[in-house]
């Protein structure tokens, strides 16, 4: 009898605590609540090409730039702030952020803690070849034959080892891409984001392309849980993706080839 | 742990050892070759030869590992070198070769300019021809003369061998350094000093051994 009473009391308390905070929400919305401040603090870490310090020690990149826009969108200044990235969610929470907007990658512990935008740039471990061979091998069966290189410790090692690829260690992804380049390897596994910036027209690897992603993920930008500014940052990307601004800003920072359409 | 490190570093010793061997067996003949090159008689030879030991000895041995290997492919469109573990090794110790190759063969053309001309007369005068003045007269007094220079030069091989890892040859240091991005821990980095310790040390006694087995006359 008495542990039910307790587990009664615990119930009515917990119920209390749980109307108590959804009281506080409906009192002020997310979006009035930074209105209000007048600052959108932005949760980053340094990460090249999304958000980096220009040489004047501005935070730019593809990220910062548009949170500076969809900050300017709802009239209020974008601030930015180092965090943590093990206690983005506790920040976010604690208001001591009010979104992180850092190349995200959307997962299950991110969807559970907070309000996430729609995705707007995808990454993904990619075969980097030689564009003349770039029709021949086009699927994972037919790179499996391919000589390897990746960088030592990185994700695409990670890939590599997994799918059972013969590979060489480089120091660097870069390194990787001059071995294949050379023809001393056939195939390189890089990021996505930074096949996009190093490789192709412009670039000393105009001979190289890529052709299959081996893991794919979706950034996207998180928010505290029941915000209204998810939304509004949706309804944001669709109108600079249709006006082409987001695109633009895109081909600025080298990332045009992950942005996804909204 | 220990044990995973060393049984990794002795297997990258193996490859930096393996290139030193190489090297000192590709070199030793090659330099001999370049040195008669540049002492030659026939100017266009020798200034060739002359301007190629300029261009290996005033660039770093790193720069020529990179241009050898990577070279043929990324400036000349053909890749000499192949995609397997052959090529690699290949352009490793053609570069090495090349590089020692060109310093032995300035200690060569000292050893051998040091000789007084008087001995050459003397063979002449006995009647011998000029091969057989250089390979019973000269070359043994050269072979002494040039011991500790030649020390210095193999000692520095043995070091440099660790730029072999610029185009992804696992020797001692490429195996030392892997423990840092696979398991966060940098001593076996550091260890791989006492191999190269252990080994220059051995090579010392060794060269050691050498000039005194070598001290049997003093002119």
């Amino acid at each position: 009898m008495k542990r039910i009473i307790s587990v009664l009391a615990v119930l009515v308390m917990a119920l209390g605590l749980m109307s108590g905070c959804a009281k506080d929400d409906t009192a002020k919305t997310d979006s009035e609540y930074v209105k209000d401040k007048g600052t959108l603090v932005v949760g980053i870490t340094n990460f090249a090409p999304m958000d980096y310090k220009d040489e004047n020690g501005q935070w730019i990149g593809f990220d910062a730039d548009m949170a500076k826009a969809f900050a300017e969108s709802l009239g209020v200044k974008a601030e930015f702030k180092v965090i943590d990235w093990n206690y983005k969610i506790n920040e976010l929470s604690d208001k001591g952020i009010d979104c992180v907007w850092n190349g995200m990658t959307i997962n299950d512990e991110v969807l559970a803690g907070m309000e996430v935008s729609n995705a707007y740039c995808k990454n993904a471990q990619v075969v980097v070849l030689k564009s003349a061979d770039a029709e021949k091998y086009n699927t994972l069966e037919s790179v499996k034959e391919l000589s390897f290189v990746v960088e030592a410790g990185s994700a695409g090692k990670k890939t590599a080892e997994a799918q059972g690829f013969s590979f060489r260690e480089a120091e660097t992804q870069a390194d990787t891409l001059l071995e294949v380049s050379s023809g001393t390897s056939q195939a390189s596994i890089i990021d996505l984001l930074m096949a996009g910036a190093m490789i192709g027209e412009g670039t000393d690897y105009d001979d190289l392309t890529y052709t299959v992603s081996l893991t794919e993920e979706e950034y996207g930008v998180g928010f505290r849980k029941g915000s209204d500014l998810a939304a509004k940052l949706n309804d944001f990307f669709k109108s600079s993706y249709a006006d082409g601004s987001m695109k633009e800003l895109a081909n600025t920072y080298g990332v045009q080839e992950s942005l996804i359409a909204q | 742990m220990f044990q995973t490190v060393i049984i990794a570093l002795n297997e990258g010793f193996l490859k930096t050892f393996e290139i030193f061997c190489v090297t000192l067996l590709g070199a030793l003949p090659l330099g001999l070759i370049i040195a008669f090159g540049s002492m030659s008689r026939w100017r266009p030879l020798k200034w060739f030869v002359k301007t190629l030991v300029w261009v290996v000895r005033g660039t770093p041995l790193m720069l020529q590992l990179l241009i050898i290997f990577y070279g043929p492919g990324k400036i000349f469109g053909y890749n000499i070198w192949g995609t397997g573990d052959w090529g690699r090794n290949a352009a490793v110790f053609t570069a090495f070769i090349l590089n020692y190759a060109c310093y032995f063969s300035e200690i060569y053309r000292g050893g051998i300019e040091s000789i007084p001309r008087g001995q050459y007369e003397a063979g002449q005068v006995l009647g011998m021809t000029k091969p057989q003045i250089f390979f019973r007269v000269v070359l043994m007094q050269v072979v002494k003369r040039i011991t500790a220079p030649m020390s210095n030069e193999v000692i520095t091989l043995v070091k440099d061998t660790s730029l072999a890892r610029i185009i992804l040859v696992y020797e001692i240091i490429w195996a030392g350094q892997d423990f840092i991005k696979s398991s966060g821990v940098i001593w076996p980095l550091f260890f791989t000093g006492v191999y190269y310790l252990l080994f220059n040390g051995l090579l010392t006694v060794l060269f050691g051994y050498i000039e005194k087995k070598l001290n049997y006359y003093r002119g």
